[in-house]
């Protein structure tokens, strides 16, 4: 069981084929910035398909798998790039089934949040007062309102969440899958713990004694974690907290793009297909552009060690 | 004695009457743009001790750099505490989050609003326009201690009822809340381009309550699908200060959202605007 492996290290290219398979359910971390770009890039190269994407605010994992036609079903309380603009795969597949339809459940992000914790505590359901009240439940036959057994006071409830895949990226890890996060952690930790198969990647890979020296900063533990792929600049055109800014400039020219059909296949053409891997991706950008990114992130913000 | 501005944009505008909602020592929890310009403009005045708080699990940031976005490194940059996503939202559903800021794509005259799908001649499956949905609004209009309410006002996007609830207001108005069970208050006040509204006590109705600078009641009722509430002695929103419109522009020195500064943005130029920013921010803190 490759949880218990002491190495855990594979590429991105093999972690995938390892353990996405068609019609799997998968979840990915981020929350506006630290989005799994990389991993996005990945899945449509490789063409899996008939996917259940549950999430929070999916942007590019969203959006993107959506546009490629590799997602059957959504579980999600958002999609779009928020300041850089709308999801507009997004909207074609719902408005219009393009490039085909595709069945959808939304949620809120406490209310996914919630779903991923109960998955990650082995639980069936969670409790909150979200959603009551609003036409989420009305359309959602997923989320359930009941009264409290013990006060008789309306609740919602919302399912576990055990996606087969997490994929999760974070600033560095070890070998064996610790990993560890030095800004917010939106839903990385429990999404890891609730999957089935987690593939953690991180910017930077480090040696265990690195790891213990600040265990505070673990967010994902080594068992639950079957991967661990080294991903410098996996989140670009993301920000990274403390690793690299947003490449707004970049975002703003991809959307506009994304806008018509056409643009977003020929983008998946230059920016997919017609590169091999991330690294290739990364050359693409270009590594001085990158650098650049990451040493203004580093007069703003920088950890200590 | 209070200085107002007499050069001074709309979008400026709006963000001073947003500050003006939050009190000193409150918590937010706001979205990216004109909220988060808001909370640190009242935190630059009357609010010095109002903290700041972001979905991805940030709280309390001061940072020398503008947001991009709920999950942008300044979130966290000078920040109170970095958690997770649900552990803020149990914060706000314990009742810890004061003030919320929220927006939508139509509202209507319970304060309920749709920002999840535009049905037209179609459906929630099949919506004439499909809009991002919920992400946290729906979990802030359920459990910040008050909500306030940003929308432009045009007459498709105020109507009797809302195509889909995706963030409670008051819905039928009255007692409903509670009868649903939320915790939270409910909207204190809508703010648009026009004018502010805020709630009837008893009904929970919105009412007009004032409006901008050179804007009519009958400019106002013109932009509303339902007989609109007026009170008795409408006012004139209070303009910005100088010092108000001074200290937004430094915060969005680059123009972001209170101007067209990501028209046309180069990479040059983008790296410029944040080489620039930290001395600028710097002076405010």
């Amino acid at each position: 069981m490759a949880k218990k492996d002491q190495d855990k290290r594979k590429s991105l290219k093999t972690a995938i084929q390892e353990y996405v398979q068609d019609g799997c359910s998968i979840s990915f971390s981020g929350m506006a910035g630290s989005q799994c770009v990389a991993h996005t890039y990945e899945i449509i190269r490789q063409g899996k398909k008939g996917l259940t994407l549950i999430g929070d605010s999916p942007c590019e994992p969203g959006d993107m798998l959506v546009g490629a036609g590799l997602v059957d079903r959504m579980e999600i309380a958002y999609c779009a790039y928020a300041v850089a603009g709308m999801g507009n795969n997004f909207r074609r597949a719902i408005e219009s089934g393009i490039p085909h339809e595709v069945v959808l459940n939304d949620y809120s992000n406490f209310t996914i949040g919630m779903r991923f914790l109960a998955g990650a505590m082995n639980i069936p359901f969670m409790p909150t007062k979200s959603l009551l009240g609003s036409d989420l439940p009305q359309y959602n036959e997923h989320i359930k309102t009941m009264l409290d057994p013990y006060t008789g006071q309306k609740i919602a409830l919302v399912p576990a969440a055990n996606p087969d895949v997490a994929i999760v990226h974070v600033n560095r890890a070890d070998k064996r899958g610790n990993g560890q996060i030095f800004g917010y952690l939106a839903n990385a930790d429990n999404i890891a713990r609730a999957a089935k198969y987690t593939i953690l990647t991180c910017e930077e890979l480090v040696e265990t004694e690195e790891i213990r020296k600040y265990p505070v900063l673990t967010a994902i533990p080594e068992y639950c974690v079957d991967a661990v792929v080294e991903l410098p600049y996996a989140s670009h055109p993301w920000n990274m907290p403390y690793s690299y800014l947003y490449d707004l400039p970049f975002h703003t020219d991809q959307l506009a793009k994304f806008a018509t059909r056409e643009g977003f296949e020929e983008w998946l053409e230059e920016w997919c297909y017609s590169v091999k891997d991330h690294d290739e991706y990364l050359d693409k950008v270009g590594r001085k552009r990158l650098w650049e990114l990451s040493k203004m992130e580093r007069k703003y913000m920088k950890m200590p060690y | 004695m209070v200085q107002y501005a007499s050069d001074y944009t709309l979008a400026e505008l709006l963000i001073a009457i947003s500050a003006r909602e939050i009190k000193d020592g409150e918590t937010v929890f706001a979205g990216v743009g004109q909220p988060t310009l808001a909370a640190s403009l009242a935190k630059l005045t009357h609010a010095p001790n109002a903290i700041l708080s972001m979905e991805s699990g940030s709280v309390g940031p001061q940072p020398y750099r503008a947001i991009l976005g709920i999950g942008d490194n300044p979130c966290i940059e000078n920040a109170l505490m970095a958690t997770s996503l649900w552990r803020l939202f149990a914060d706000q559903q314990r009742g810890f989050l004061d003030i919320g800021m929220v927006g939508g794509a139509q509202v209507d005259k319970y304060g309920n609003l749709n920002s999840t799908a535009i049905f037209g001649e179609g459906n929630y499956r099949k919506p004439a326009s499909r809009l991002p949905g919920s992400g946290g609004a729906n979990d802030i209009a359920s459990s910040a201690g008050r909500t306030v309410i940003s929308i432009p006002l045009q007459k498709r996007r105020f109507l009797e009822r809302v195509d889909y609830i995706t963030s409670p207001g008051y819905l039928d108005g009255y007692d409903a809340r509670s009868r649903e069970g939320l915790p939270g208050g409910g909207p204190s006040a809508i703010i648009t381009n026009k004018c502010v509204f805020k709630f009837d006590e008893v009904t929970k109705e919105a009412y007009l309550y004032s409006v901008h600078p050179n804007v009519t009641v009958e400019d106002v009722k013109n932009e509303v699908s339902w007989d609109l509430k007026v009170a008795s002695e409408v006012k004139t929103t209070e303009p910005p200060t100088v010092e108000e419109v001074r200290l937004i522009r430094m915060l969005d020195a680059s123009k972001i959202y209170i101007g067209d500064g990501l028209k046309s943005l180069s990479f040059a130029k983008y790296m410029k605007m944040m080489e620039d920013s930290y001395d600028i921010m710097k002076q405010l803190y």
